[in-house]
This record gives C-alpha cells, structure tokens and sequence, in this order.
C-alpha cells in the first residue's frame, strides 16, 4: 500500500463521475474495455470472498497449515485488482497494511489483516489470539465487494492501474518485502502483473495501430517477466521469494522499471488526463 | 535599515517595486523560477538588498559557475583529470545486457543522455496528458554546472559474458578485502560505474534521475554514494591549498600534478605500449572505495598523535619536516622514523623512493556524511576515488603497503569497487565503448 497513491486515487475516486462523463463523451470507445475490466474485477472480488472465507475459517479453526496452504492464493485476487482495491483507502489500509505502517510496528494493535495474520501463522507459529483479525478481515472483504458493485469504474485510474501495479511491484515486491514472514511474493508479483497486463491487452486494440513501437516494447518486456515468474512455478503457485536468484531479481527489477515507464504513458496514449 | 517612504531617492522605489514584483511572482509561480531569478538579479544589484530577503528565498548561485561546461569529447573522458568541482557521486549499477547489440545500444544511449546532461540545454516539452521528459529538478534550463559523468565498466560485466570476456582489460579484477576492511556485499562492485561530479549535488542527482528514467531496460542501480569538497578561500597569492577531509587534514596534498599531460599520460592513462586490449586505449583504472571514518574516536585522539599518524602537520598541512604543504619530506634524512615515522600513512603510501614512483595514482576523493549508526556514532568518511594506468601497479600495491598503518583504528573501509574507464568519445558520432562493442559484435578470436 502507497499512501501517495492513495491521496491521488481517493481524489479520482472522488472526482469519478465526471471524469467518466468527460471521459465517455470524448471517447466512447472506452466503453468496452471498462466493461470488460468491470467484470474481471467482479469475477476476482467474488474469488477473494470465497477464499478469504475459506483463509479465515481455517484461520479461526485453528488449522495452521491449512490457513497457511490458503494465504498466498487468497492474496493473489486482492493483489490483482489493486488499482480498484485501494480506491477505498479505509480497507486497503485494514486489509492489505504492513507491519510498517504502524508506530508499534508487528505488536501495534492497529496492525491488521492479511499480514497480521501471516505474521501469526508463520512468525508465531500458531492461530492464537488471530480470530478477531480473521473476522474483521472477513467483513472487510465483503465491505470491498460490496462498494465494487456499487463503484463507476474511473477511467483514468483502471488504464493508469496497469502502470500502478507495475510501480506496486517495483516499490514493494522485488525486495521480498511485502510477505516477509511467508515470503510468498512471488505469488503477489505473479497477481500485480496479471493485473497490470489485463488492463494492457484490454485497451491494446485501441492503440496498436498508432503505437507499434510501444506496443512491441511492452509485450517484449511482459513477455521477459511472465517467462522468468515461470521458472519459479510449482505444482500449486509459486516457489519462495529466496529461491529468486540475484541475476533473476535484476532482470525482473530492469523489466519492471521498463514496463512501469512505458505503461506510465498508456492514459496519455488514450487521451485521458 | 528603515527606509523613508519620503526620500528622494529611487532606491527605496526600486525596493518596493520589486517586492511587489516579487509578491506577484510568489501568486502566480507559487514559489517557482520567476522568483528565484528575480531573486538572483536582485542579490547581484546591490549588496544592502540581502536585508529584503524572505526566508524561502533561493540561495542564489550566479551565471560563471551554472555555465560552466567541460567538454564531453576527446581522447579521454572528462571527470579525471579535469579539477573537481565541489560535489561529486559514484553509483554502481548492474547491467542487463544479454547481447553483443544491446550493450551497443546501452553505450549509444548512455552517451546520448551524457552529452546532454553535460552540456546543457532544455529538455523537449511534452504533451501535458505524459509524464515529462525531464524531472524538472533544475527548471526548464538544464545548465550544464560543470558536469562530468565519467563511466567505467566493472570485472563482472566482463566474466559473465561471453562475448565480452576475452576483451577484458587485463588488471580488471573484482575487489577483493584488504586486512582492514569491512566490506558489506551491498555496497561493492557492480557491472558499470558513474562518477557524477558538478558544482551543485542537484545536478549530479538530476544527471542519476534522467539517466535511471531513459535506461531503465539496461541499468539496475547497485549502490550509491555521494559525497563533497569543502570550498576553500584562496591566499593571499591565488594559490589554493588542498581541502580537507573529516579528519581534519588537508587530502591531496602530494597528488600528482593533473595538468602535466606528460605524466598525466605515464601516472593515469593507458596508453599503447601498456599491452591492454586495443579497445582500451585512452581509458584508465578507477578504485572506488568507501571509507568510513571514526570521527569521535578521532576527535579524542591527541593532536601530537594525529600528526604522527597521517605524518602532517594538521592546520598547515606541511610534512613533519616542512614549513607548507607543498614541501617535500625527506626520508633519505630520517631512516630511522625520528621526524617522521616509519609507518605514518604519508610515508606508506608514498615512500618517494625511485622504486616507488611507479606506484603513483591520481587521487579524486569527495567527503560523505551518511547518518547515524546504530552505536549512535556518525556515519562518515571518505568516498576515495583514485585513478591509474595500472591498477595492480597504482591503487593495490599502495593499499597492500598501507596494511597495518596505525589510521586503521579510525578508518573502515566498507565499500567500493574497481572499474576500466571507457576512453573518451573522439567527436560528435563517436559514443563511449564504441570500439569494445564493435570488438564484441565482432566475436572472440578463432
């Protein structure tokens, strides 16, 4: 979670319907993409409902190893849909902070959600005094999506998500920062950059044709990313953040630089502000 | 100063004239370059006006010293031998090049971005819906500020390439730790060093951004550090004396003259009859190394001490034997260490024996002040940069000579790496490296 991305896409968000309307009258041919994206959401917010059930009963069940077998996976759908998710400052902040966030740090008792959690499963060893996390996480989950279908989709912040999410992943996700108590974020990184790619191939049709360089460029790099995430594919996800090699670490950290610096052009491209 | 609004004087009017021009400028640029300008005509026009400055008021700097310009092309690269301007900054990056052709494009544009950024001039203008071109950290006026980017390319860059391994210089070598050092993985080494040297550290940090933003493909960054010069006041006679480091005593007091081109040629640049690859020609070996510095330790240490230790006198920075720092001591007179001892850092690193003269090297070090530790101690010390025709010659056999000094209970060096120097770019065309990637794209000898 970056709180200066927040402070911009909480003032989008609040802007939204006429962004959307200026947006549509300029270029309807928007329409479509957003649609499409609006339901890859759905589809997403309605996995990560039922995930998160799932996570949390086992989490309240006190069954260690299958709450921790269901972290990673039930993370990926949030992850993926980030440029949306975070609209709403108030859940992603509950749902989605890190230990950092916090003045008392791992022991803050503000510090919540999915890393709270993990950092009971997996730093703790143990369910122990989690269940009221697992519950607010719950309601939170079902909080997001519920104001997802309730959300008009602003333009500007699903076409720059494709950037965002690549600028997530270079901010907090090459460094194995973000899920350092399960070092899962290979599996988050695999989720941002499916996210990210989404938004690129939806609205790729309508700017192939001007930008064929850019659109070259793009798919080169995604495709470098997607195959080096490969190798560290396992039979259910995703190998270690400390399998990741140093000379692999560089490669993805260049390519998600250039991916960030190339997408960070993609509203410009479709004439959004 | 009070001011009689009744005085028939134009001064006052011109005061007040400008203060609301000011004002004005504060409305419509909300603290932006209108102000500063203004700022910096009206601090050049009269003295007395500093009275009138507000507190967010630019430090104006003036016209000579942001149009300074070193020349980018020639035999060699700017940064070495030319005088150090008052900031400098090394990073090291490691590079993702996999090809003979993508290093090509990676030195074509690294050397477009250089030419620019040293010479100066304004950044194309975008469309407002893009991301600008240029982080706008110095203004819509790039001024080139007597930048230098001097870049050098490291061992690895070489051994993990194919390609490129049979045309490594032949002194390249990773850093390896010295008895005294710390070394901490994270600040050494690296595929490719910039030496980043301007008279404002905003320009060395707008020169790293512009590059990190147009090479992203090509440049992960590794580690970075920046450091300063302390300005010095001339004597009485124009003649400048060295600066001092954080130690308190004067650095670069018996460096090698850098505008003897003759022994600039012999000292720091390789040149044809040194047996280096014929890419090689022109460059020079770069030691970097971060040197932290115990300054409380040192504060606490006796003057008489300090002295003997460096082997100079602190203030005058003169050798034991010497009235000014530019006399030279005379060992031959003291076998025995009585003035001078034995193994003061002076005298180990520059024994002034005709066996010895090989060993010179070109220092260019810059001062860096970090932070805090965890011991609740500063984080300083020297960002050494050194220059030589031969670096097993130069930086190693001082640094192996050096080994035990008594300095070593106030230093540590923790970081830094060695680097070939690209010779220069010969004329607008040319690019740095050109002859290393035509010799790759060529293939290893069969």
């Amino acid at each position: 979670m970056k709180p200066h991305f927040l402070a911009a896409t909480a003032l989008a968000a609040a802007l939204g319907y006429a962004g959307m309307a200026y947006a549509e009258d300029e270029d309807s041919k928007l329409v479509e993409p957003l649609a499409a994206y609006k339901s890859y959401v759905a589809d997403h917010t309605e996995k990560l409902l039922e995930n998160t059930t799932k996570f949390t009963a086992a989490v309240n069940a006190g069954d260690i190893a299958k709450a921790k077998a269901l972290f990673a996976p039930t993370r990926m759908d949030y992850e993926s849909i980030e440029p949306i998710a975070e609209l709403f400052s108030d859940l992603d902040h509950t749902i989605d902070s890190r230990a950092d966030d916090f003045e008392g740090k791992e022991k803050d008792p503000k510090f919540s959600g999915f890393h709270r959690i993990e950092y009971g499963l997996w730093t703790e060893n143990s369910t122990k005094g989690l269940e009221p996390y697992a519950t607010q996480l719950l309601a939170d989950v079902k909080d997001l999506n519920h104001r997802i279908e309730n959300l008009t989709f602003p333009p500007e912040t699903v076409v720059g998500g494709a950037a965002a999410l690549m600028e997530e992943v270079a901010a907090t996700k090459i460094s194995g920062e973000e899920d350092r108590y399960s070092h899962t974020d290979l599996w988050d990184f695999k989720a941002n950059f499916d996210g990210s790619k989404k938004i690129y191939d939806l609205v790729k049709p309508l700017i192939e044709k001007d930008n064929a360089d850019f659109v070259k460029k793009v798919d080169e790099n995604f495709k470098v990313v997607d195959d080096t995430l490969a190798k560290y594919k396992t039979a259910d996800g995703y190998e270690l953040y400390d399998k990741l090699s140093d000379e692999d670490r560089k490669v993805l950290a260049a390519k998600v630089n250039v991916l960030a610096t190339e997408l960070s052009t993609l509203r410009g491209k479709l004439g959004l502000n | 100063m009070a001011h009689d609004p009744e005085a028939a004087t134009d001064k006052p009017s011109a005061l007040a004239a400008d203060r609301r021009k000011l004002l004005l400028g504060l409305g419509i640029a909300a603290g932006g370059a209108l102000v500063s300008s203004l700022v910096s005509e009206r601090s050049l026009a009269v003295e007395d006006k500093t009275a009138e400055r507000q507190v967010t008021d630019a430090p104006s700097s003036n016209r000579a010293d942001v149009e300074q310009r070193v020349p980018f092309y020639g035999v060699h690269q700017a940064g070495i031998v030319t005088p150090r301007p008052a900031n400098g900054m090394v990073v090291a990056f490691d590079v993702i090049a996999d090809t003979p052709a993508d290093f090509d494009k990676m030195l074509r544009k690294l050397t477009e971005r250089i030419v620019f950024l040293t010479q100066g001039g304004q950044p194309p203008s975008l469309d407002r819906k893009l991301p600008p071109a240029d982080s706008g950290i110095l203004g819509p006026e790039v001024f080139s500020d007597n930048l230098t980017i001097t870049v050098g390319l490291g061992d690895s860059i070489f051994e993990n390439r194919p390609w490129l391994k049979h045309l490594k210089p032949k002194c390249l070598q990773k850093m390896t730790q010295f008895t005294n050092d710390a070394l901490v993985a994270e600040l050494c080494h690296g595929d490719l060093s910039l030496q980043f040297c301007a008279n404002s550290a905003d320009t060395n940090i707008h020169a790293l951004r512009d590059i990190l933003k147009n090479l992203p493909e090509y440049l992960v960054p590794r580690w970075k550090q920046e450091g300063n010069v302390p300005t010095i006041l001339p004597d009485s006679d124009g003649h400048v004396q060295s600066a001092r480091n954080f130690l308190g005593f004067r650095d670069g007091s018996a460096n090698p003259h850098s505008s003897n081109e003759a022994l600039m040629d012999e000292i720091v640049w390789v040149g044809q009859g040194d047996g280096e690859p014929e890419w090689a020609i022109g460059g020079t070996y770069q030691a970097v190394r971060i040197i932290r510095n115990f300054v409380e330790r040192w504060d606490r240490t006796p003057l008489g001490e300090q002295e003997r230790i460096f082997g100079r006198r602190k203030m005058s920075g003169a050798p034991m034997d010497g009235k000014t720092e530019n006399d030279a001591p005379d060992y031959a007179k003291d076998p025995d260490g009585k003035v001078t001892r034995l193994d003061a850092h002076i005298r180990l690193a520059n024994p002034r024996t005709p066996e010895t003269q090989k060993n010179l090297i070109l220092r260019r070090p810059f001062n860096y002040s970090n932070g805090v530790t965890k011991n609740g101690q500063l984080d300083q010390g020297l960002l050494f940069i050194v220059y030589q025709a031969d670096l097993d010659r130069g930086f190693i056999a001082v640094q192996t000579r050096l080994s035990g000094e008594p300095l070593e209970e106030y230093i540590k060096p923790i970081g830094g790496g060695y680097f070939y120097v690209l010779p220069g770019a010969r004329e607008s065309g040319d690019y740095l490296g050109r002859k290393l990637a035509e010799a790759a794209a060529a293939g290893p000898p069969t």
